[in-house]
């Protein structure tokens, strides 16, 4: 996917965080930067919420042939990962051969190289990589306050 | 509610080089009008799936090139879109318009032309049916996003990657004996398991191939048929949509089973049938994991109990419910926009007794197919009968 600058513009300042999207209302977090309508309760009031960026890979798969702009990275393994907040994202995991990927392993976020647009230009993201010191306990994945204030509340 | 099928065609279902987009759109269309005894100027509106022409062939209003190529015009003409469900998407939409009394007789139709492309340009153009700006920026690709619901189905319910090879064995045991498909050979569990990772735990023999191909069905009011007894009285008597889950992330196993149950209860309502009058089933299955799923949401099979009738053999032939006779899309490739159209015509012709000799069902009166579209975000339910009198 090319992005042009005016749509680089409006996307904001760069997705080098992990955040999700909160209902005001239900509280259902959903998971990306982006909802516009809460799909429990239909609210239109969700507010972004930072996520800790750690959690336990609950399921994943190894991607043998890549889209374009992943070329060459193949075979990589693709996670579906229950962050502590209690959302599920799929994501790279990375530094663990496919073969000894197990799921239940407590990984955490790392801001990494995505792939290479087609100018030439680098897309940075979040990968998620063997946490080398999860916690000792399972943390609990009831709601985690934000620890920042909202970046902006989306109201529509 | 009853429209009446009048006429049907197909092209075959392969890699066709000597075939461009409006080559499959005027073949069908053709095909089916022919079939229906209807002349072009009988057509009063055109319904053309399409999903991926703007990537695939760099073109867009393909519809109207359809309509004027097929000698269709002023009659009005519309591509339609949604993803994989993007055929079905018309024959709803040809089935609403009959109904709404505007039209008597319609063009519906899907048709696809992928391989101009090399397979990666295609995944990529594929993967546009989901978030391409949010989600699939992670890798994901379609075949891996089923993968994970793959393997999360087999630790859920307790079956093994050869139980689910059983799916692809039964497929490529009717593709092999239809002329049409695109993958003609039989397989075994072994040749399943021995067959290239694509998304693991996905396998070669497990995904469908990229496809060329059109299919097309004349729609017309129930009378209008009627009044035809020499034609064959195959009439649909259900049409049921519905949406799901956006995001492979939140797309759980219980997502994936609503996705196509809701919508078929709704169906199944409309027709005053119950899953246990359908004698052929064509379920979507670009994937070999989303047939036990289909199997499953229609109501044939208790959820987590999908897999085990391509096994057991009650999704055969001679099953209690023939389902994917054709191949499915495992053989017949998933010409996108075709696929949908191409279910219909498939099911069309077992109620006719017109299916390839050794993959016609017996005494079939009913049946049903199911296409789905996007991570899990199109379903599409339609129902067809043969009614005499």
């Amino acid at each position: 996917m090319t992005v042009s600058a005016i749509e680089f513009s409006r996307l904001g300042p760069p997705k080098l965080t992990l955040y999700a999207m909160r209902c005001t209302s239900c509280r259902t977090l959903h998971p990306w930067w982006e909802k516009y309508t809460c799909g429990v309760c239909r609210s239109r009031e969700l507010v972004e919420e930072r996520l800790e960026g750690t959690g336990e890979l609950s399921n994943y798969t190894v991607v043998y042939y890549p889209p374009r702009d992943f070329l060459g990275q193949e075979p990589y393994v693709v996670g579906h990962i229950t962050m502590d907040e209690g959302v599920l994202m799929p994501a790279p995991v990375v530094g663990v051969a496919p073969e000894d990927v197990a799921v239940g392993t407590r990984v955490k976020a790392v801001l990494r190289r995505m792939k290479l647009g087609h100018e030439g230009d680098i897309y940075y993201s979040q990968k998620f990589v063997v946490d080398p010191n999860p916690p000792r306990r399972k943390a609990a994945t009831k709601h985690v306050a934000a620890k920042s204030a909202p970046r902006r509340a989306r109201a529509k | 509610m009853r429209v009446g099928v009048l006429g049907i065609g197909k092209t075959p279902h392969k890699i066709q080089h000597d075939k461009s987009l409006r080559d499959l759109i005027v073949d069908s269309g053709r095909l089916a009008m022919d079939d229906a005894g209807v002349s072009p100027t009988d057509i009063q509106a055109y319904y053309l799936g399409n999903a991926g022409c703007t990537g695939f062939a760099f073109e867009n209003s393909v519809a109207l090139m359809g309509a004027d190529h097929l000698g269709l015009t002023p009659a009005p003409a519309v591509r339609v879109e949604a993803a994989c469900g993007t055929g079905a998407w018309a024959l709803h939409l040809g089935v609403v318009a009959i109904l709404s009394g505007l039209y008597d007789t319609v063009l519906v139709m899907g048709a696809e032309k992928m391989n101009d492309l090399a397979t990666v340009e295609g995944t990529s153009i594929i993967a546009q049916a989901a978030d391409s700006k949010e989600e699939y920026f992670s890798g994901l690709t379609f075949p891996s996003g089923v993968a994970l619901t793959a393997r999360k189905y087999m630790q859920v319910y307790g079956c093994t990657e050869e139980d689910l090879a059983h799916v692809s064995v039964k497929n490529h045991h009717y593709g092999a004996r239809n002329p049409y498909a695109h993958l003609r050979f039989e397989c075994t569990v072994e040749d399943v398991m021995r067959s290239a990772k694509v998304a693991d735990p996905l396998k070669l023999y497990e995904v469908c191939p990229m496809t060329d191909a059109g299919s097309a069905l004349v729609l017309c009011r129930e009378e209008i048929l009627r009044d035809q007894p020499d034609k064959e009285q195959v009439y649909i008597t259900a049409t049921s949509m519905g949406s799901g889950t956006w995001y492979a992330a939140s797309d759980t196993l219980d997502d994936a089973y609503d996705l196509l149950h809701k919508p078929a209860q709704k169906a199944y309502a409309m027709a005053g049938l119950t899953p246990k009058d359908m004698d052929v089933a064509e379920i979507y299955n670009s994937f070999a994991i989303q047939e036990p799923l289909g199997i499953e949401s229609l109501g044939f099979a208790k959820q987590g109990d999908g897999w085990k009738g391509a096994k057991d053999g009650s999704t055969w032939i001679d099953g209690k419910v023939g389902v994917n006779l054709s191949g499915g899309l495992l053989c017949k490739g998933h010409p996108l926009g075709a696929t949908g159209t191409s279910q219909a015509v498939d099911v069309v012709e077992q109620l006719r007794g017109t299916a390839p000799k050794d993959i016609q069902r017996g005494n079939v009166s009913t049946g049903i197919s199911a296409c789905r579209g996007g991570p899990g975000a199109v379903a599409a339910i339609h129902i067809y009968q043969r009614l005499e009198g």
